[in-house]
């Protein structure tokens, strides 16, 4: 099992590093079709190495070898799977939070100080609903004709998922 | 093995009890009730693993992680790992306002939406629209703002979160002010 993580581990850490130079140099404007198609070359690779490296890595002492490889195996590839998109959360944390937004410009503002007005001026609903609006279309999920958005197939699976999420979940806005 | 049963039985609990939580609490501070379903779920885990046998009654040796403490932290990065993403989903699911507009256009059919209607949804007319009405409140009682004199300033709590903030939009790349 440890190889495996380890195995991951590492993959992820060179991933993030190479994503990272992409956001720098290229700025794609479908961010997660980038992280993604950054992402799924390195899955082989992952299963390559886990497969011509031995169980101990070189390094290894015996007391964490001896499962059965298999296991080991799917093990590591769902940790790695899963700090992928936890890269991908992470990012959407840091790029898409309102919350984290309206800190900055409160930390720009002379005096760290912002009254409402300045506030809507900056981060308001009709500066951020734009933006949304725009990358939902780029993404796929809304389709604009004249002055009005539409549902498309991909939007219309997410808003069941929405729906469904708000029904059981209950959370408010307020 | 056992770390992986156990950390989907813990994060199966989580779910059923956070989502019957969520169905009773009323003040607003939603984030205590995932927390509080957390770190419960990490106490059943790490209670299970301490009481339960390695073979959990049924798994061949071979499939038996050799070392306890791997097997247990690999168990428990599942849970966390899982534990974030469903949080989050939870949180975009029902506050984002971009599911806001995919859920109303889903309830609208073919009338489809303009975009001032979009604006309307969150607020726009009112002096304090939604974006703010959940947040800003929040902000102040977390000790990240203060409200004086008519405005809002920035804490040193508030600080340091827009500084690791910055810091992250500068790592991916994004607009600061964005």
């Amino acid at each position: 099992m440890l190889k495996g993580l380890l195995l991951s581990g590492g993959l992820i850490a060179l991933w993030a590093v190479g994503q990272a130079i992409v956001f720098h140099v290229a700025a794609p404007r479908k961010v997660f079709s980038s992280m993604l198609r950054s992402f799924a070359p390195t899955v082989p690779i992952y299963l390559l190495l886990y497969y011509v490296t031995p169980a101990h890595l070189g390094f290894l002492p015996t007391g964490f070898v001896g499962m059965d490889w298999r296991l080991g195996l799917g093990n590591g590839l769902m940790v790695y799977v899963l700090l992928f998109l936890t890269a991908g959360l992470f990012y959407s944390h840091a790029d898409r939070s309102i919350t984290i937004r309206l800190l900055i410009e409160l930390a720009r503002a002379p005096q760290q100080r912002l009254t409402l007005a300045e506030m809507r001026a900056v981060c308001g609903v009709e500066v951020l609903m734009q933006d949304r609006l725009d990358i939902m279309v780029r993404n796929g999920f809304l389709a604009s004709r004249g002055d009005r958005f539409f549902l498309t197939p991909k939007g219309w699976i997410g808003s069941g998922v929405g729906r469904v999420a708000r029904r059981v979940l209950r959370i408010r806005a307020l | 093995m056992k770390g992986l049963a156990l950390a989907a039985l813990a994060f199966a609990l989580l779910v059923a009890g956070s989502v019957s939580a969520l169905h009773f609490h009323r003040g607003g501070k939603e984030f205590k009730v995932f927390l509080a379903a957390f770190a419960g779920s990490v106490g059943l885990y790490a209670g299970a693993f301490w009481l339960v046998p390695a073979d959990l009654g049924f798994v061949p040796v071979s499939w038996q992680e050799t070392s306890p403490v791997v097997d247990f932290w690999n168990g428990l990065l599942l849970l966390a790992l899982v534990f974030h993403g469903y949080w989050s989903f939870c949180y975009f699911a029902c506050v984002s306002p971009s599911m806001s507009v995919l859920v109303d256009l889903r309830e609208r059919g073919r009338e489809g939406m303009s975009p001032g209607e979009a604006l309307a949804m969150q607020g726009s007319d009112e002096p304090v629209n939604l974006i703010f009405q959940r947040r800003l409140p929040k902000l102040i009682r977390g000790g990240y703002v203060i409200e004086e004199a008519g405005a809002y300033r920035l804490l040193s709590r508030g600080g340091r979160v827009a500084a690791l903030g910055s810091f992250l939009k500068k790592l991916i790349n994004a607009q600061v002010g964005a």
